[in-house]
């Protein structure tokens, strides 16, 4: 009688299943594939693996997880997976009253929040009808293109941090923080504003706010020459920004971006000229376009657009007329039953919302179209065949903010 | 098709099998040219489910809302616009994700906020919260989602079972296969219809 040798079972034996857990960061999701894109980007050719990059990273600008799949140190294709940052702000302003959807649409945006929380104000304002004081028409505008300065300077640092060069951010910051200064006067918060109404604005221009903008306007010129000169003449960023990430305009189109991205392949939209809202149309300033499509384009079209905000902003302070900030409105705001679409130029593009009222004081469905959703797609189309590290410099170019993707 | 104006809106509402044939016009007709696609949406009306499409042109200052009506709720499916606009892909994996609609001839179709195991469609107006019993007295709490069990999808559920990697999960949890070029097949069928 022959007994068999017992076996010492170790982690080394090829039978023996190690059963882990499966987490986050494993780039192969646990599951069966569930479509045949899924099923074509999770097998492996020849020589190719897969690196996880994110949720937590600092180039992803926010929690975006990348699953890159790559040979040696080319990038063969990328699965973005999104939803770190899901709250379920549509849902949300569906169970508060109109007035509660402008500070939960506050964070969508987190670097230019006024964009994000004016979706409500405008739905409710177009569905009511109403008609916006003047003054406060001048005001919205007023603080809508200084947090686009504030949030490009923010972009150009940005851009510059994720090539590897630390100086433009703090040139950044440094702009972005005298005009968050200013706002906060205005507001009272220097990141979450929640300073638009429906029917108006939540207060008037103060003094400590007029005299900071004033001091600031003085310089801010300048500062935006200097600044750029910084970059353009380096050539090191010159370098590694031109022809990178090229999007020619009809796959542009095709890929429903819009924004700097969008006006930088030549598509001359900007919603402030599209379709024109506030008092955009009495204001003089251009669009600038470019046609060459690559990072560098787009990053040359933020400075191009820093000057016309400040051109916009000279013109709205010599207008600003006097009279009242807010339109009266009855305490319990029951918007009448109606569709509206409403759209906005924010530093990323057209900030958009569709709003649905039953005649409640609710929204029946809000949605809420962020830019940076529709552009971060072109991220799947840009970096393929590129080096790993030049996803940075095409993911910053496309300006993405997570708060608003994943809403 | 009826047509209606909202302020500066035009809107249109077509069926939903009409789709492809009438967004190939309004993009490639030279004298309609709505090659930018503003935005896409999922909504609940509460009876029936609908795919709202924002478009704009530059021969127009206004937009065009395109509004493809009369999806059931039981089994909302209508084909993909994938074909014009690439970029709709992420716009109808959200409206996937949140109202279980199944766009067919879009071959990424998976959830995009939610986690791959999760079940229910949260904007569903079905999909209620678990303080909606504040709204009205005697409403109760009614049940945020179907229970999910994620051991249990893992190893017999209708993912693992699922044949071949095709197949999607459908809002009722059944297999639902999603064929390559679907969209362009619908397309050509379509061509001739009405616009």
């Amino acid at each position: 009688m022959r007994t068999e040798p017992t076996r010492i079972r170790s982690l080394d034996d090829p039978e023996v299943l190690v059963q882990t857990p499966a987490t986050i960061y494993d780039a192969v999701p646990p599951l069966t594939p569930r479509t045949e894109r899924e099923a074509e980007f999770y097998t492996l050719g020849d020589g190719e693996m897969f690196v996880n990059l994110g949720p937590q990273h600092p180039s992803t600008h926010g929690v975006l997880r990348v699953v890159l799949k790559i040979d040696g140190e080319r990038i063969v294709d990328l699965d973005p997976v999104l939803g770190y940052l899901h709250r379920g702000v549509e849902k949300i302003c569906e169970h508060g009253d109109w007035h509660h959807a402008i500070s939960n649409c506050d964070p969508l945006e987190y670097a230019a929040s006024m964009f994000s929380e004016a979706l409500p104000v405008l739905a409710a304002e177009k569905l009511l009808g109403l008609e916006v004081p003047r003054r406060a028409e001048h005001i919205r505008v007023l603080v809508w293109e200084l947090n686009r300065i504030a949030s490009h300077a923010l972009f150009i640092g940005w851009l510059a941090l994720d090539l590897g060069g630390l100086t433009p951010i703090l040139y950044g910051f440094t702009e972005r923080d005298e005009i968050v200064e200013m706002l906060a006067a205005l507001t009272g918060q220097k990141l979450l504003f929640n300073y638009m109404r429906i029917g108006g604005v939540n207060g008037d221009l103060n003094h400590e706010f007029l005299s900071r903008l004033g001091d600031w306007m003085g310089r801010a010129g300048k500062h935006i020459d200097g600044q750029a000169t910084l970059m353009n003449e380096n050539e090191i960023f010159v370098n590694r920004t031109k022809g990178l990430g090229v999007i020619d305009r009809e796959t542009a189109l095709r890929l429903a971006m819009s924004g700097p991205p969008l006006r930088a392949s030549g598509v001359p939209y900007d919603v402030r000229r599209a379709h024109p809202y506030s008092v955009y149309p009495e204001l003089e300033f251009d669009v600038p376009v470019r046609s060459e499509g690559d990072s560098y384009a787009r990053y040359l079209l933020h400075i191009e657009e820093i000057k016309q905000s400040l051109r916009i902003i000279d013109q709205v302070l010599q207008r600003m007329p006097d009279g009242p900030v807010m339109a009266k409105l009855p305490r319990l705001l029951r918007v009448p039953p109606g569709r509206a679409y409403i759209a906005l130029e924010s530093p990323r593009g057209q900030y958009a919302a569709y709003a649905i009222s039953d005649g409640t004081d609710q929204p029946f469905r809000f949605r809420i179209h962020d830019p940076s959703f529709f552009n971060l797609q072109a991220v799947g189309l840009l970096t393929p065949g590129h080096l790993v590290a030049d996803i940075m410099a095409i993911m910053a170019s496309l300006d993405p903010i997570m708060g608003g993707i994943d809403k | 098709m009826p047509a209606a104006s909202l302020g500066d809106t035009i809107e249109v509402v077509i069926r939903p099998a009409s789709l492809p044939a009438v967004m190939r016009t309004l993009r490639e007709d030279a004298d309609l040219r709505y090659e930018i696609l503003s935005d896409i949406c999922g909504v609940d009306t509460g009876l029936t489910m609908q795919v709202v499409y924002h478009l704009w042109s530059p021969l127009s200052s206004d937009w065009l809302r395109v509004i493809a009506d009369g999806l059931s709720r039981e089994d909302p499916r209508l084909p993909s616009i994938t074909f014009l606009w690439s970029g709709a892909e992420w716009g109808e994996r959200e409206a996937y994700d949140m109202f279980g609609i199944e766009f067919e001839g879009n071959r990424d179709l998976r959830r995009i906020y939610m986690p791959p195991d999760y079940l229910g469609f949260p904007l569903r107006k079905d999909f209620a919260l678990a303080d909606d019993a504040s709204r009205g007295p005697g409403e109760g709490i009614r049940p945020m989602e179907t229970p999910h069990r994620p051991a249990e999808v893992r190893t017999t559920g209708a993912l693992r079972t699922s044949p071949g990697a095709g197949a999607v999960l459908g809002p009722g949890g059944e297999h639902l296969r999603v064929s390559p070029g679907a969209a362009t097949a619908i397309a050509a069928e379509s061509g001739e219809g009405e616009t």
